[in-house]
């Protein structure tokens, strides 16, 4: 301990104030322990709130807005003189995320959850110290939760330097648009953002070292998704790897392709999204002997508990999929085992939904991992141009897929593309957390007209017995 | 190549164990067959033999680890092979102190082709509030799906993973408001018995008759026969004399002999007269049985249960040893005591109880002599069978013991 420091006891600390971090503090509160929360600040709420998923839903929303409202003609709508203000739009983006994270701060105080400010490091398995603005505090547990989280990678040859080459987090609080706008990856946070920009009037060139976007998504999404970008006139550039930017007079980003071409590609602005990393390197965690894996993640047990007794992971720092809500029930069944609540993460599925445009969202199997785990599988898919709702909104890409296992029809795995099917998969995870076979699905009554009648659809569909649309 | 050695399926619906200790170290060579470790199951402390002849590269389990049939407990091969890494669950650490030593962690993620039981997230839930191992749980329901009644069924049988941390945690939370208490851990064997009894308690309708006998010639034929066995070498008890009553009496009413099968609804009357013997020890109650009890000579019997209560006690009966009963004894006598009402050992249907043998004023032909009297009871399922029928059973046991002369006609 450090002479002069001031030390602190509680039966649980929660490193990290993210969606994994303050749910297991508040549901640890509301089981009767003594929590500390701490966080580096100066917000809680983690990326998600800060940084991630409200902020990049509250511009992506207001882009499809600008985008749609200039590409409506065919249905009688003109506008003239459209303009965009996007410190208006940043200021309103950052009045939602004040809010929610001033909701987590109003949860933690009415829950009795003390927040300490400072980045945190353990000394011992049951002690670490918090250094912030006003100096160290240790802190003594009986139990610790890491809920660290993850951050943005960043490649040596392109390190950000928070102006011309930035991460998602900058381009979320950008001041104006730029004219061109250089994405180097292809996954679903250079996907979105791109998407939001080249909506705004940006000229969006996204530069992806492998061969397919997303290489995880079900290849029908992804054609799908590829299809729309060019629409949206985001150019791919796929099989390229990004080597350097010159941000001289004619900026440009250097990228090498196939047989060693190299290509420069006029960039105002380039913002890198090529992967996350777990937030574990400053912990002092090979002090106390927390195993992680090869790239840092920690290792943990379906009761969230590391190989360490008494100190557990939740949320990105635990790998997996890197998740909010997959943090929030990790959190959940960790505060659980520390009350002594015979919890265990055993859910079947974890949706994972993209808000890129349109809308990718999917839950249980995919096609790929079903027959990889020994199933015979039969799949169902009712496509959005047959739906009358798609085309009321005048959004007919897209489809919903169904996957099941042949034998038993047990549905294993839906996957939905489209406007609004982050709302439909829900009701997908519900069917598959139930075990419901196909008939299931298929006997329930869908409100018409919807988006979420194609989940119906595509399940009658893998039955062979679908209506509106002609059965193979 | 390294081999990995899990723990095998030593059958008849065991599924957990734990490990007693390790009889190896990582680093050791071991020749094939060598015994690895101790491990307890059911009722009994087995070893394991090495698969094949090598170096032990890793030890995946510590001691005292629950282990479940098909876990990986070590890896055996030549020195530099790789291992792979995980290790079985382990406890959690709520009330710490002071902590293990950090172990390696389980994956979450199931081995591939491995399919999850069909089961609702709330069924899920009370399945591990109950202890109970979805995967080891037949579902009752539409394709398979496992239900709320398939689980506490499950949590009922006796092979079933034990409930009893959740079900006696009612009311301990307060109790260390009270005063000062001590925590000891709940042994394997003691969670298999409160496990056995509980499930016991809510199948069978129990019922105890009671009846006396007056055992003064029994006794005195006893000890000519112990005097003479001793004089040989060898060691005699009573015991013997009621097993051999006991099985002529069940040869006369076969449904104390017996087990249910409720879904076929077919009363299943055993040919065979394998009779269990409660043995008190150190760690609790087991129940060795003594197979084919009509066909050995009291001698014989007297040997056997002598050498299955010493094993019982030293942990090292195998696993045969204590199964296919089809009746069971229980001599409490000597402990003290007027009557019992013993549990039922399923599936049987009956229990005998053998009470204090003692000297007593009866009246025999209007006068007062003093004779050696004791209590028998018997506890049976009540479901099967009738009052009426336990009690023609018991005055045919008590006459068979009064009367040496009459077993004797019926050995």
């Amino acid at each position: 301990m450090v002479v002069g420091s001031v030390s602190r006891g509680c039966q649980v600390v929660v490193v990290g104030a993210g969606p994994g971090g303050y749910v297991a503090a508040l549901r640890l509160a509301q089981l009767g322990k003594d929590v500390i929360l701490v966080d580096k600040g100066p917000r809680l709420g983690g990326v998600c709130l800060n940084v991630g998923c409200i902020p990049s839903k509250a511009l992506i929303h207001v882009a499809d807005l600008a985008y749609e409202v200039q590409h409506g003609q065919s249905m009688g709508l003109n506008v003239d003189g459209l303009s965009i203000d996007l410190p208006k739009m940043v200021a309103w983006k950052d009045g939602i995320v004040d809010r929610l994270t001033g909701g987590v701060e109003f949860l933690c105080s009415k829950n009795d959850v003390e927040v300490v400010y400072g980045s945190a490091r353990f000394i011992s398995d049951r002690s670490l110290e918090v250094a912030g603005d006003d100096g160290v505090i240790e802190i003594q547990f009986e139990t610790a939760v890491i809920a660290t989280g993850s951050k943005a990678m960043e490649l040596p040859n392109l390190p950000f330097d928070g102006d011309r080459v930035i991460g998602s987090t900058e381009a979320l609080s950008l001041q104006e648009v730029p004219p061109r706008l250089v994405v180097v990856g292809a996954g679903y946070i250079g996907l979105e953002l791109g998407t939001v920009y080249a909506k705004l009037g940006s000229e969006v060139t996204v530069v992806e070292f492998l061969p397919e976007i997303m290489p995880d998504l079900d290849r029908d999404a992804a054609k799908a998704l590829q299809r729309r970008l060019k629409k949206l006139k985001i150019k791919l550039l796929l099989n390229h790897r990004a080597e350097s930017y010159d941000a001289g007079e004619d900026p440009v980003l250097v990228a090498v392709g196939p047989d060693d071409k190299e290509i420069r590609i006029p960039a105002d602005l380039v913002m890198m999204s090529v992967g996350r990393v777990p937030r574990s390197a400053d912990l002092g965690l090979e002090k106390i002997g927390v195993a992680t894996d090869g790239k840092g993640f920690i290792t943990v047990n379906d009761k969230q508990q590391t190989n360490v007794p008494g100190i557990y992971a939740i949320g990105d720092v635990a790998g997996g999929m890197l998740l909010a809500h997959k943090a929030y029930q990790e959190a959940k069944v960790a505060a659980e085992v520390i009350a002594g609540e015979p919890a265990a993460f055993d859910n079947v599925a974890i949706p994972a939904v993209v808000y890129t445009d349109p809308e990718i969202a999917w839950t249980g199997l995919t096609e790929t991992e079903a027959v990889d785990q020994g199933y015979e599988i039969v799949t169902g898919t009712f496509n959005f141009k047959a739906s009358g709702r798609a085309m009321t909104l005048d959004s007919t890409d897209g489809f919903v897929k169904a996957i099941a296992d042949a034998q038993t029809k047990q549905l294993l795995g839906v996957i939905a593309v489209g406007r609004g099917v982050s709302e439909l998969i829900g009701e997908a995870t519900l069917a598959l957390e139930m075990g419901a076979f196909l008939e299931d699905v298929g006997l329930t009554i869908h409100a018409h007209p919807t988006m979420s009648e194609a989940f119906q659809e595509a399940v009658e569909a893998a039955l062979g017995k679908a209506v509106h649309q002609v059965n193979k | 190549m390294a081999i990995e050695f899990n723990f095998p399926d030593v059958g008849e619906g065991i599924h957990e164990g734990r490990v007693v200790e390790w009889l190896v170290t990582e680093g050791e060579t071991v020749a094939e067959d060598q015994p690895l470790l101790k491990v307890e199951t059911d009722k009994a402390v087995v070893e394991l033999p090495s698969p094949g002849a090598g170096t032990v590269l890793k030890l995946h389990v510590p001691a005292d680890a629950a282990i479940e049939v098909g876990d990986v407990l070590v890896t055996i091969g030549k020195a530099g092979d790789p291992v792979s890494g995980e290790t079985a669950d382990q406890a959690p650490a709520l009330v710490e102190v002071p902590r293990p030593k950090p172990t390696e962690v389980v994956q979450t993620a199931a081995p591939a082709g491995k399919r999850r039981p069909l089961a609702t997230p709330s069924t899920r839930a009370l399945a591990r509030q109950l202890g109970v191992d979805l995967a080891s749980v037949r579902g009752s329901g539409n394709g398979g799906r496992i239900t709320d009644e398939d689980v506490k069924r499950a949590a009922d049988t006796p092979s079933g993973s034990a409930p009893i941390a959740v079900a006696a945690s009612v009311g301990v939370a307060e109790a260390t408001v009270h005063g000062e208490v001590e925590r000891l851990p709940v042994t394997h064997l003691r969670k298999l018995i409160a496990g056995a009894m509980r499930a016991s308690k809510q199948i069978s309708a129990h019922v105890t008759h009671v009846e006396e006998a007056d055992v003064t010639d029994l006794f005195e034929q006893y000890r000519t026969v112990k005097a003479s066995v001793e004089a040989d070498g060898g060691r005699f008890t009573i015991l013997p004399f009621f097993i051999k009553a006991l099985v002529a009496v069940l040869k006369k009413y076969p449904i104390f002999n017996a087990s249910v099968d409720e879904e076929r609804g077919e009363i299943l009357l055993k040919k065979f007269y394998n009779i269990g013997i409660a043995v008190d020890t150190p760690q609790g109650l087991i129940v060795p049985v003594i197979k084919q009890a009509d066909r050995k000579d009291m001698v014989e019997l007297a040997a056997e249960i002598v050498d299955l209560a010493t094993r019982a006690r030293e942990r090292t009966l195998g696993l045969d040893e204590l199964k296919g009963g089809s009746c069971t004894i229980t001599n409490i006598g000597a402990l003290g005591g007027v009557f019992a009402t013993p549990i039922i050992n399923q599936p049987e249907l009956a229990i005998i109880g053998l009470h204090k043998i003692q000297d007593r004023p009866v009246v025999v032909n209007g006068e007062i002599v003093i004779r050696k009297m004791m209590y028998m009871s018997i506890s049976f399922d009540h479901r099967w069978i009738d009052g009426a029928e336990g009690a023609r059973f018991m005055t045919d046991l008590v006459n068979l013991v009064a009367r040496p002369g009459l077993l004797m006609a019926r050995l």
